[in-house]
């Protein structure tokens, strides 16, 4: 079943002197299934970063349309498009954005309580989440006080809470060490194993070796896809590595 | 290096921190301003050839030596202030190579533009300034304006630059250190250390509960307006010493009691604002206290000398029934005590009868009186002379026990209101005069007085002498005696207790003018011809009219005495009064761009996970505005609680007219409190342009 249609996309900047348009997507279309995993890579200024922030409803698109479970964001008033975001889609950032004014109890529940739910129903959701993602013993603690990994995984549980029809990561690895990043990988495996929709965009080819499917960035468009196929980890990065020097070969050749 | 290159990197890092640097500036001028005014209005020698302007050095004196504390304080705050928010700066400096020295140099240079800028700009507002200060005052005081000139000269320009250009110099100095004691990566690192969420500071809390609650104890309990003059000051320092540490810890104490409860915590409308503001408080409790106090402050000053300068009239009619009380006697110069003789009253009627019908005023009635006014020590029914207890009890023991009496004869009281008491031998009417004290009620049945047992036969209310009126903060009592004997037997005992220090009989008469305002146009020439007139009667009794010594105390006299003193402190209050006000702000103003800076972040975040800006606003709207009137409500609050004890203290200066205080200070509230949101929607607009 189809989460996310993504159709056409196309994204024009005027910088701000002398009014010359800079295209930053020139027509992405792309779909990705309910339970999927899909991460996107691109080099700095390939569009990926234009392109999430279109899913994510913090920006416009200039022409073409985003269907997130059937429903258009275009079509979501001005007005309710804080509260679609919070209940429809969940986000990793790669700088954590946790409140340092609370604790990584408070804010994972940040969400809920802004969506008005009600004490117990927000502790019977939490304490799976916190299991899950081993966080269970460190829950009052503030984020200064604990691991960048750990910081990212009360984020993972802040965005898996809402119970989000997809989570839109955005190089959620960038800041962690590589201990830290593969276990916060691992914890993606599992949230997706779960029937979590993930997206995620990355240029880590080892963050983007878990996902089912890894699309390339170039130019503003979806230059090439892979699947995972029946592959393993380490033949999906060797299959990454490969196309990521195939399309730097490509450009400079 | 090259010269000038310091100077350039200075003017570059003002212009960029124009926002901390201008206030700076602009409160440094409107400071050194008032100072110069207070200094100038003080050495202005033709102030105090105005009736009434003698009061001015002293009082201004007093204002400058409050503007010396406040100015230190505010110009080290705002420094610091400033010195926080660039630490960053200077450690970008130190790593692109500057060495602490240059750093200094650049602080030199800075500090040189900013604050000549400001020390010159200060005696110039100061300069323009004092002309309508001086302007002000003489209306205050009712005189026709002194013409002409602005009153400039070194004399009062040196001294008010030569003060900030010290604190200047010592703030830069500290500055010098603290720069040399920093390290570079601390410096770079600073901001983005986390910070420890606060603790709840028991003992802080404990102290800060105990002194504001003895402060506003003391107010509320303090009945004697002649001790509440003593512990207006103590209460004032419990109740400062209580707000801060009740800002500081109280706040936090009450924001952990609000996240404990879950089902208050985990809402919408108020997680995000008592966590942000259980921060926020750690850092500007301080800052919040200091502007409650000013507040406060402020409140006081303008609401009691308001309520004094307009009551005065008020106050006059009350304190003088009549336009004039005189009398006089005269001796022969044996220097024997007995030697003095009083000038009989029909004598002085004559003389001011004769005295207004030869300046075209008309009388409209002319009171004799004859009182013995004698203080004593009350214990039970005991009244002691106080000289027997200066030796068994401390000085100030007995002056709280004291109590003034008049004592006037049951003739006297039937020819002042038309009644007499059924009094014989030591039989006495007693009554409670100043509205302070006990009522009579406190003397019943018999009382010891120098040995002799005095029966109270009646209680009455209303005295009718009209020099009770002018009675002291002392609890006064009104005592009718049955007869002129027993006046006198009253008289000669204490004179045997308090020998060289004793009482006299009194005679005087009390004169009221068909028109006060006539009589006070030509009394001048009145009091002339009555010196004429009682000269001759001391020369036609054989006595040298130089022995003559008279009484006369008129109500214009006071009049321009009291117009000095509460004029003169009406003026001070405004003044000091307008630095607090400037103080306030600028308080609020640095407060307001930290926490902009502070809080940018955390709404960026908050938006990124699902709060709309709407929602934003609301959050930072709320809990600004908590923060910015919880000062305003503690004001209020200490100023109700002082009212009761303010109020006791006006009675010192004879201000009875408890309405006219209480509107003055509601006035002055909502005045302040207007001011104040004026204040507020000024700086939040820096705030919401920083946070987005």
């Amino acid at each position: 079943m189809e989460i996310l249609k993504v159709n056409d996309l196309k994204k024009n900047y005027t910088t701000r002197f002398g009014g010359t348009q800079v295209q930053a997507l020139k027509g992405v279309s792309f779909s990705v299934d309910a339970g999927e995993y899909v991460a996107i890579m691109g080099e700095s200024g390939s569009g990926k970063t234009t392109l999430l922030n279109i899913l994510a409803a913090l920006d416009k698109a200039s022409s073409g349309t985003v269907v997130l479970d059937g429903k258009d964001l275009s079509s979501v008033e001005e007005s309710e498009l804080a509260a679609f975001r919070r209940d429809n889609l969940g986000f990793v950032f790669q700088e954590f954005n946790l409140l340092d004014t609370f604790s990584l109890k408070d804010n994972i529940l940040l969400p809920l309580v802004l969506s008005g739910k009600s004490i117990s129903e927000m502790e019977s959701r939490l304490a799976p989440i916190a299991l899950s993602l081993g966080i269970s013993e460190i829950l009052t603690k503030f984020p200064y006080e604990v691991s960048g990994g750990q910081k990212q995984r009360a984020a993972a549980a802040r965005a898996l809470i809402t119970q989000p029809k997809i989570i839109l990561a955005d190089e959620p690895t960038g800041a962690l060490d590589s201990q830290s990043s593969s276990e916060l990988l691992r914890v993606f495996s599992d949230m997706n194993r779960n029937g979590q929709t993930i997206l995620m965009v990355t240029h880590s080819t080892d963050a983007a070796s878990h996902a089912n499917r890894v699309l390339f960035i170039r130019d503003g468009v979806v230059f090439h896809q892979i699947y995972r196929g029946g592959c393993t980890n380490e033949e999906l990065y060797k299959k990454i590595s490969d196309t990521l020097t195939m399309l730097r070969t490509g450009r400079n050749g | 290096m090259k010269r000038g290159f310091y100077r350039k990197i200075a003017w570059n890092n003002i212009k960029k921190n124009y926002r901390f640097f201008v206030p700076r500036i602009l409160a440094e001028m409107g400071l050194l301003g008032c100072f110069y005014i207070a200094v100038t209005l003080a050495l202005d020698e033709r102030l105090r050839e105005i009736k009434g302007g003698d009061y001015i050095p002293t009082f201004m004196a007093m204002g400058v030596a409050v503007l010396v504390i406040l100015s230190s304080i505010l110009m080290f705050y705002t420094n610091s202030f400033l010195m926080k928010q660039r630490k960053r700066e200077f450690g970008v400096y130190n790593v692109l190579g500057m060495e602490k020295r240059h750093i200094g140099k650049v602080l030199l240079h800075e500090g040189l533009i900013s604050d000549s800028v400001a020390i010159a700009g200060g005696i110039g507002v100061g300069i323009l300034f004092y002309k309508l200060c001086s302007l002000l005052i003489c209306k205050l005081l009712e005189t026709d304006v002194i013409v002409g000139f602005y009153f400039i000269t070194l004399k009062t320009i040196l001294p008010s630059a030569l003060f900030f250009v010290a604190v200047d110099l010592i703030t830069y100095f500290f500055n010098r250190v603290s720069i040399a004691r920093m390290k570079p990566v601390e410096l770079l690192s600073s901001k983005s250390a986390g910070e420890k969420e606060p603790k709840v500071k028991w003992f802080l809390l404990v102290i800060g509960v105990l002194t504001l609650g003895s402060g506003y104890v003391i107010a509320l309990t303090t009945k004697n307006p002649l001790q509440a003059l003593g512990l207006f000051f103590v209460a004032v320092i419990l109740v400062i010493i209580g707000t801060y540490f009740l800002f500081v810890s109280g706040s936090i104490f009450v924001l952990k009691a609000l996240k404990k409860n879950g089902k208050y915590y985990y809402n919408k409308k108020h997680m995000p604002a008592v966590s942000g503001l259980l921060y926020r408080m750690k850092q500007n409790a301080v800052g919040l206290a200091s502007i409650a106090i000013l507040a406060t402050g402020v409140l006081v000053m303008i609401s009691t000398t308001v309520s004094l300068y307009t009551g005065m009239n008020n106050t006059l009619d009350r304190t003088y029934p009549e336009d004039i009380y005189l009398s006089a006697d005269y001796n022969y110069g044996t220097g024997e005590r007995d030697d003095s003789v009083a000038v009989p009253t029909d004598i002085l009627e004559e003389a001011v009868r004769k005295a207004a019908e030869k300046n075209g005023v008309e009388i409209q009635y002319v009171n004799p009186e004859e009182y013995l006014f004698v203080s004593y020590y009350v214990q039970d029914n005991h009244l002691y002379a106080e000289s027997e207890l200066y030796a068994a009890m401390g000085n100030m023991e007995v002056m709280a026990g004291l109590r003034e009496f008049f004592f006037i004869t049951n003739d006297t009281y039937e020819r002042l209101t038309g009644e007499r008491f059924d009094l014989s031998g030591r039989e006495i009417a007693c009554c409670g005069i100043s509205s302070a004290s006990e009522k009579a009620s406190d003397m019943t049945g018999t009382i010891y007085l120098h040995g002799c047992e005095y029966n109270v036969k009646n209680q009455f209310s209303d005295f009718p002498c009209s020099i009770a009126m002018l009675s002291n903060p002392f609890s006064t009592y009104g005592v009718v005696v049955s007869d002129q004997s027993a006046l006198e037997e009253i008289y000669r005992n204490q004179r045997a207790a308090y020998g060289d220090f004793a009482s006299k009989i009194t005679s005087r008469i009390c004169v009221k003018f068909a028109d006060r305002k006539a009589a006070g146009a030509a009394f001048d020439s009145i009091r002339k011809d009555l010196r004429e007139d009682l000269s001759a009667y001391v020369k036609s009794q054989k006595a040298d009219p130089d022995y003559l010594a008279w009484c006369l105390d008129c109500v214009w006299d006071t009049r321009v005495a009291m117009l000095g003193m509460y004029a003169t402190l009406l003026f001070l209050g405004i003044l000091l009064g307008a630095v607090s006000m400037f103080a306030t702000v600028l308080i609020i103003y640095y407060k307001q761009i930290s926490e902009g800076y502070e809080d940018r972040e955390r709404f960026q975040i908050m938006e990124k996970i699902g709060m709309s800006k709407e929602e934003v606003k609301k959050t930072i709207n709320g809990q600004v505005l908590l923060v910015f009137f919880l000062p305003l409500v503690t004001a209020g609050v200490h100023l109700a609680f002082a009212y009761p004890m303010l109020k006791s203290m006006l009675n010192v200066f004879m201000l009875y007219s408890n309405r006219l205080f209480l509107d003055c200070a509601l006035i002055t509230y909502v005045v302040f409190a207007l001011v104040y949101v004026l204040i507020y929607r000024g700086t939040s607009k820096t705030y919401y342009k920083i946070v987005h």
